[in-house]
């Protein structure tokens, strides 16, 4: 029991640490427009324009293509399709290691839901039981040996690659040898002691139904220590990109709202323009609102 | 052999200069300048200059810091410097990038894939210091160290410890400005980290909390700009003036007799240019004129204080002065009643009043702003004017700004009018968003102190320089003359010191220009040639 209390743990830090962190960027005021062309929401625009190329664009309603955002993050998150243009070599690592990732997710998914169907009665030896558990194997094996290849890829840049060694701190080794070591524990727990990956099915229904579940497998153990662990840590990590994406992109990169009279855009300037500021250089006078700074005279 | 590598923390190290540069060292030119002969010598600082200033970074002086006097004194500024580290990250003090900013500072992945997409890394031989990473890791690790509750503990195995000393903060101050923020780097993280906001918001805590700037974007340029109306100095009744001798000059060149609209309100359009075009190139406001009279249009100029020049120069150090800039110029254009400003040729002006200042100035002073490319496409691809594209019959490529182009998203309306009135028209590559800065963005083109001037044209527009080579090499011959393209006040004046740098006019035949003076070049009813070649 002491191993699902660990896993109870480790979904709960991950929830709180993951939403806090949401909370605090969502909190945030508004900023300045600041955005990077294309932005792959301006309609018939791919090659980069926006509705500033049209006269009077004030006068025009707005046309967000949601197809043209789709087309542009679907490949950008399967398949790291920036990093493929820009820095090629390193997407030979990099992509087999999120890949890696998004498959041993879809693992942990197809077993959760076969943990499921099996709670809801459906038999484990039942065709489709065996068809989901058969897909689970071919997601968690293929993500395990991309997993562990990506990892050691990784590694390799930041230690033999100098642009990226001068950079590195001790916390970015121990972040890759970290995920190496659940990728490998999954990897040889599958094809040693769990080859149809039964044992971790059964673990998953346990921990749905608070019944112990006794494990005898090391691997398979170790496997889900490190799992546990690792989700209690990654709230606090620079990892956590995997959301902050969504900010960094469609709240900067692409924010292109248009402050127009009488819109909410221009209530929350309003808002904005009120804070005071506390700058102490010689031509700023420290407790003013950002409306007074910007009008007062200036001597 | 290869230099060792400098990594961030080396940066706190007391050295006499950081990075020794070498014009051998630099990336190669196309021809003719393929053999480096006519690699001018870098210019190195006086020892005067070495003693007085703070020049350990690169012995290039772009801000300038003196020496602190004593070690009181440079306490003081450290201390400071991290008051304004604290501030950044606050929303009263910085709510215009504190989201931006925060994300940049937390999620970079370190894996470098910026640095090649940075025209000044390439161009200096990847000089490490020059990395778009390099600054940005540094006030990282400063904020995390010392910010963070736990920053010092675990500073080691975060890879944070830095030691933040005064030598840290004075090469800082010059690092700040040897990126032209032209954000190509932002464009190809893949996480979404922009190394040129942080630059951005660097240049800020000098600027807001310390009052260390260059001169000529500070005193010289947003103080001057908000005290006697424009940062060149020109004041409205010098304006006045000034539009006169134009108006004789547009009708000696044109035999057109044209009346700049002045203060007339109720206008469509408030037309604002960068003031530099009336000292530097004075053609391109009398294009202006000539276009929108041809035309027809309901326009004026205004002689307000500050009403006459567009430029922003707190863009690019301090939201500050931005604010004040953007607010008055806005202000103007509801005095005056029109119904639209339009910006002239002028890059960062462009992206200042459109979409910076889209969330400063509101209410009753929102008043639309459009860029000219805009205005000017629909004039010439609508048919309003008469054009014969066979007199513009030479080589011509077509340079980005790109505040206008890659950060505000205005990219074909240029490229239709050139299409259309330039038949030797030629793309240099790569362009349009991905394009590269000239090398006087954010300031660079107007910094002229010590020899800063000397790395600006050799090293931050070297990249624009080969490219330009590139574009033109079928016709390299300098007896065949050459035009760029160059939409924007400063791109303008640092392609006019490039090519004075190194010659090529003289070498390869190869001019500049802005938009409007092709666009009247081709126009049936004058007679003359509106280009002059060269100009330079």
């Amino acid at each position: 029991m002491l191993l699902q209390l660990l896993s109870y743990l480790a979904l709960v830090v991950f929830a709180v640490g993951i939403l806090t962190r949401v909370v605090k960027y969502l909190r945030m005021p508004l900023h300045v427009r600041w955005e990077l062309y294309p932005i792959p929401h301006e309609k018939g625009r791919e090659y980069g324009g926006s509705y500033f190329e049209e006269v009077n664009w004030w006068e025009k309603p707005k046309e967000k293509s949601f197809i043209g955002q789709i087309k542009f993050m679907v490949p950008e998150i399967l398949f790291v399709r920036g990093l493929y243009h820009d820095n090629r070599k390193l997407w030979w690592a990099s992509f087999p290691f999120h890949f890696g990732i998004y498959l041993v997710i879809g693992w942990l998914v197809l077993l959760l839901i076969g943990a499921i169907l099996n709670i809801a009665g459906l038999s484990p030896e039942s065709a489709p039981a065996t068809f989901l558990q058969s897909f689970a194997v071919i997601f968690g094996a293929v993500g395990f040996v991309l997993g562990v290849a990506g990892c050691i890829g990784l590694l390799m840049f930041r230690i033999f690659d100098s642009d990226l060694r001068s950079f590195a701190a001790p916390k970015d080794y121990f972040n890759l040898v970290f995920i190496l070591s659940i990728f490998l524990t999954g990897l040889i727990a599958w094809s040693s002691s769990d080859p149809s990956f039964i044992i971790f099915r059964d673990y998953i229904k346990g921990v749905i139904t608070f019944s112990p579940v006794t494990i005898e497998s090391s691997l398979v153990l170790a496997h889900i220590i490190l799992l546990s662990l690792f989700l209690m840590y990654l709230p606090f990590t620079h990892m956590t990109h995997f959301f902050a994406k969504y900010f960094m992109w469609d709240k900067v990169r692409w924010d292109d709202e248009r402050n127009l009279r009488g819109s909410a855009m221009e209530a929350k300037v309003k808002q904005v323009l009120n804070y005071r500021q506390n700058w102490s250089a010689p031509h700023i006078k420290p407790g003013k609102t950002w409306a007074e700074t910007a009008t007062e005279e200036v001597e | 052999m290869k230099a060792e590598k400098i990594n961030p923390k080396d940066i706190s190290r007391p050295s006499e200069q950081m990075v020794e540069l070498n014009p051998a060292d630099f990336m190669k030119l196309p021809y003719p300048y393929d053999k480096g002969e006519d690699e001018p010598a870098f210019k190195r600082l006086k020892e005067d200059q070495k003693k007085k200033y703070e020049t350990s970074l690169d012995g290039v002086l772009a801000v300038g810091i003196p020496r602190p006097a004593t070690k009181g004194e440079e306490d003081e500024l450290v201390r400071k410097f991290l008051s304004g580290l604290e501030k950044l990250l606050t929303k009263e003090n910085n709510w215009t990038f504190l989201q931006p900013l925060t994300l940049s500072l937390e999620y970079c992945a370190k894996c470098q894939t910026c640095n090649d997409a940075c025209p000044i890394y390439i161009s200096s031989g990847k000089k490490d210091i020059y990395r778009p990473t390099y600054r940005s890791e540094v006030l990282r690790m400063i904020a995390n160290k010392y910010l963070k509750k736990s920053g010092k503990l675990l500073a080691k195995f975060t890879g944070n410890d830095i030691e933040l000393n005064w030598t840290t903060v004075a090469k800082l101050a010059e690092l700040a400005y040897r990126c032209t923020l032209c954000r190509r780097c932002a464009q190809t993280c893949p996480i979404g980290v922009d190394n040129g906001l942080i630059t951005h918001e660097l240049r800020k805590i000098f600027s807001q909390e310390m009052g260390i700037a260059p001169g000529e974007i500070h005193t010289l340029g947003s103080v001057q700009h908000l005290k006697k109306g424009s940062s060149t100095g020109l004041m409205p009744v010098a304006l006045k003036d000034t539009l006169e001798f134009l108006e004789d000059d547009i009708k000696e060149r044109t035999g057109l007799d044209i009346k700049f609209p002045l203060d007339k309100e109720g206008a469509d359009i408030l037309l604002i240019h960068n003031a530099g075009e009336y000292l530097s190139w004075p053609e391109n406001p009398m294009a202006f004129a000539i276009i929108f009279e041809a035309a027809g249009l309901n326009w004026t100029l205004s002689t307000d204080l500050l009403g006459y020049d567009a430029v922003n120069y707190g863009l690019w150090y301090d939201d500050v002065q931005f604010a004040r800039v953007a607010v008055r110029h806005a202000q103007i254009a509801k005095k005056l009643g029109v119904k639209k400003i339009v910006i002239g040729e002028c890059g960062h002006a462009h992206k200042a009043i459109s979409v910076i200042a889209d969330r400063i100035i509101n209410e009753e002073i929102n008043i639309p702003r459009e860029s000219s490319m805009t205005l000017l496409e629909d004039l010439v691809c609508s048919g309003k004017l008469n054009l014969d594209p066979k007199k513009n019959a030479f080589p011509v490529t077509l340079h980005d700004p790109c505040n206008m182009v890659r950060l505000m998203g205005v990219v074909e309306p240029q490229r239709k009018i050139i299409r259309k009135i330039c038949p030797q028209f030629r793309e240099m590559e790569p362009h349009g968003v991905r394009n590269y800065c000239c090398g006087g963005g954010s300031g660079f083109a107007i910094m002229s102190s010590m020899n800063f001037p000397n790395w600006r044209s050799s090293v931050s527009g070297r990249m624009k320089f080969k490219q330009i080579l590139e574009a033109f090499q079928d016709v390299i011959d300098p007896s065949i003359k050459k035009m760029v393209c160059a939409p924007c006040s400063n791109c303008k004046g640092a392609l006019r010191e490039i090519f004075n740098y190194y010659n090529a006019w003289e070498k390869c035949g190869i001019s500049y220009t802005g938009l409007v003076e092709l666009i009247v070049n081709a126009m049936v009813d004058i007679k003359e040639p509106y280009i002059e070649w060269p100009i330079m």
